[in-house]
């Protein structure tokens, strides 16, 4: 869907945010210094940068200032509010403090990209396509009804897709916090989802955690 | 207090000076009434005799007393003449001569009948007049003699004068006044600057002065302020380094902290909830395994950091030689992957210390050494005998660093780049360690560096 530069020191967490990002079908470039980041942005073009703050030689803060058109979103161990209104106001997209988690790394990543690009989002899988933007749903290009809260467990499932998504926190992204209800709501629309796109091998029921839309990569 | 002292300085002395201005007029005052008396007593006693004489030697040529007493009274005309003082005589109760035209006499001045002579004050019309009556003495008791001496003259000249000590009394308070005014303002200038200095102190200006002048008790003072605001300064001073040398250990420890947690959260997550290859799996769990180790191998330094300050250690003699050696042994497989050379060199037989502290300060020592230098490099330790005391150097020829960084990379967490980059492994606690050993050895610790040129570790041991 997107490249993405992630720039962070720590050969784990670069790792592991490279495997987050691929989940959902972006595609990553890892760097571990601001030096190699900011020959990496002069010879290709990113979508998005993931920036770590402390970063061997010159900071995140040095080298956001270099490349200020690409969207950024900072990353940092540090959570206090000075470095975080300083991220914000340099004109940073967003700021994630370490220890993330996988989901709020994906969704700020999301949100980042729809606000920046601005052409269609569409997603197409098989028959399917989904346009974002139109909040519509084909099946070779036949117009699919979907309630509001089918399309946005749709979104919500396509945007974390290949990751698993326990009841609680569908609940929670596709109806809000403040929804007391039962989670089995959940496993009807899942099932009427299944239903109408015939993705009934693609969302997966995952053993004792929730559903998960399974994507090849 | 500046006009506490000026009102009370001011009071004692107007009511003293006041108090001394009346004694002295009230004496004077008497003195001036006892001297009229006394001269009207003299003079009354002086013409009470001489009358006598006459009246005796008018009786004796047969003449009567009471015809003759114009003529007698000549001789004392001169006071009617003058205002000063007059003459009366009575015969019982009757005037039968008198030299002022006026009489000023009232019937209570009648004396006492054993003799004695009365002498009183009376005041008519503002004058005072002293009166002294007294009876003639027998044969002729039956006749009185008031004599009258006008005192207003001298108790006015007395009251001037009272009145004169006054007025300078007024201008010598005012001039006082004035003078006590400035002397206290120059008493009270320092303290009024020492309230102006510590408010400003109180406020934060930690840098402000008293201007010390002179050597007395003031100046004393001023400069014992100017010692402590100095202290409190100092003070203040090593507070804030503390606090935020503390602060900076929070932070660094919450960043050591963080990054592993995020790696192993995050790969535990990545295992739960993404469908994966084995390749995938595996990583994702070396991963976990390693960051955990991480964690595990902070807590331990910690925990050794914080033992050292209390625990006891273990003074015995150690074999230098071995120490290296085991040293050696310990570092052997770093040393074999950059292909370090390594040199050992020894003139002392044997260090006072704790076996395994010491061998963990060398290792930590050795082990940064063989970090610095890149492959085929070269590592030396000499342990030689400096002015009597025992020095153990180790000495690399690696990247080396700044001298303005060497005084701070036993801080806790430092690191050289600014980023708390893993790339070298370790915790940033390892010199930390080393510090702590090396002063429970009551040693020193001293790194001697230059970019490009190396480093040099030496621990200078002092009871040992």
């Amino acid at each position: 869907m997107a490249v993405i530069l992630i720039v962070e020191d720590e050969i784990a967490i670069n790792e592991l945010i490279k495997k987050n990002l691929q989940l959902v079908g972006h595609q990553c470039t890892s760097v571990f210094n601001g030096e190699t980041a900011l020959s990496e942005l002069k010879s290709h073009i990113y979508d998005l940068i993931i920036l770590d703050i402390m970063l061997p030689e010159q900071d995140g803060f040095e080298v956001f200032e270099k490349v200020q058109t690409t969207p950024t979103i900072f990353l940092t161990a540090r959570n206090s509010l000075s470095d975080r209104v300083k991220g914000l106001s340099m004109g940073a997209d967003d700021y994630l403090t370490k220890p993330f988690e996988m989901l709020e790394l994906l969704a700020r990543v999301e949100a980042v990209l729809r606000r920046t690009q601005k052409n269609n989002q569409c997603f197409e899988l098989g028959d399917v396509r989904i346009d974002f933007d139109s909040h519509q749903v084909f099946i070779m290009e036949q117009l699919i009804e979907c309630t509001p809260k089918e399309f946005k467990l749709l979104e919500v499932l396509v945007n974390n897709r290949n990751i698993a998504l326990s009841r609680e926190r569908l609940l929670e992204l596709v109806w809000g916090y403040d929804y007391i209800g039962d989670s089995r709501t959940i496993d009807v629309h899942i099932q009427k989802l299944r239903k109408k796109l015939g993705w009934e091998k693609l969302i997966k029921t995952v053993y004792k955690i929730g559903y998960r839309l399974e994507v090849n990569q | 207090m500046k006009y506490r002292t000026f009102l009370t300085t001011f009071l004692l002395f107007l009511f003293f000076f006041n108090l001394g201005i009346l004694i002295i007029t009230y004496v004077m005052f008497k003195d001036t009434l006892r001297q009229a008396e006394e001269r009207s007593l003299a003079e009354h006693y002086m013409i009470t005799s001489a009358i006598v004489k006459d009246f005796y030697a008018i009786e004796s040529r047969g003449s009567d007393i009471e015809e003759s007493v114009d003529s007698l009274f000549q001789p004392y005309r001169y006071f009617s003449s003058n205002t000063e003082s007059s003459l009366v005589l009575y015969k019982e109760e009757q005037q039968v001569y008198s030299t002022s035209k006026e009489t000023l006499l009232s019937k209570s001045l009648k004396p006492p009948k054993d003799g004695n002579r009365l002498v009183s004050f009376q005041e008519t019309d503002n004058r005072t007049y002293v009166i002294v009556s007294g009876k003639l003495p027998s044969p002729y008791d039956f006749y009185t003699l008031v004599y009258l001496f006008d005192t207003t003259d001298t108790i006015t000249s007395w009251a001037k004068m009272k009145n004169t000590l006054f007025l300078v009394g007024l201008t010598l308070v005012t001039l006082l006044a004035f003078g006590l005014l400035l002397l206290l303002n120059r008493i009270f200038k320092p303290l009024s600057q020492i309230t102006q200095t510590s408010r400003e102190i109180a406020a934060g200006a930690y840098e402000t002065r008293l201007s010390v002048s002179g050597n007395d008790e003031l100046a004393k003072m001023s400069q014992s302020f100017n010692y402590m605001a100095e202290e409190i300064h100092r003070q203040m001073k090593e507070l804030i380094t503390a606090a935020e040398k503390k602060q900076q250990f929070i932070d660094n420890f919450a960043h050591e902290l963080h990054t592993p947690l995020t790696a192993i959260y995050g790969y535990a997550e990545y295992l739960q909830k993404a469908a994966l290859t084995d390749d995938d799996r595996l990583s994702a769990i070396s991963y976990i395994m390693s960051e955990s180790k991480r964690v595990q191998t902070l807590s331990n330094q910690l925990l050794d950091l914080a033992n050292l300050k209390n625990d006891q250690i273990v003074w015995e003699e150690q074999n230098v030689n071995e120490l290296f050696q085991s040293v050696k042994q310990t570092l052997h497989s770093k040393i074999r992957k950059k292909k370090i050379k390594t040199d050992f060199y020894s003139e002392i037989d044997g260090i006072k210390g704790d076996a395994s502290l010491l061998k963990s300060l060398f290792v930590n020592l050795m082990d940064n050494a063989i970090k610095a230098c890149e492959m085929d490099g070269h590592v030396m330790i000499r342990a030689v005998l400096e002015d009597g005391k025992k020095i153990v150097c180790i000495q690399d020829n690696g990247k080396g660093m700044s001298p303005e960084i060497t005084e701070y990379i036993t801080e806790p967490f430092y690191r050289v780049e600014k980023s708390r980059s893993r790339k070298d492994g370790g915790t940033g606690l390892g010199l930390s360690i080393c510090k702590q050993i090396v002063l429970r050895h009551n040693a020193d610790l001293e790194f001697i560096s230059h970019p490009g040129k190396g480093m040099i570790a030496k621990v200078i041991f002092t009871t040992s």
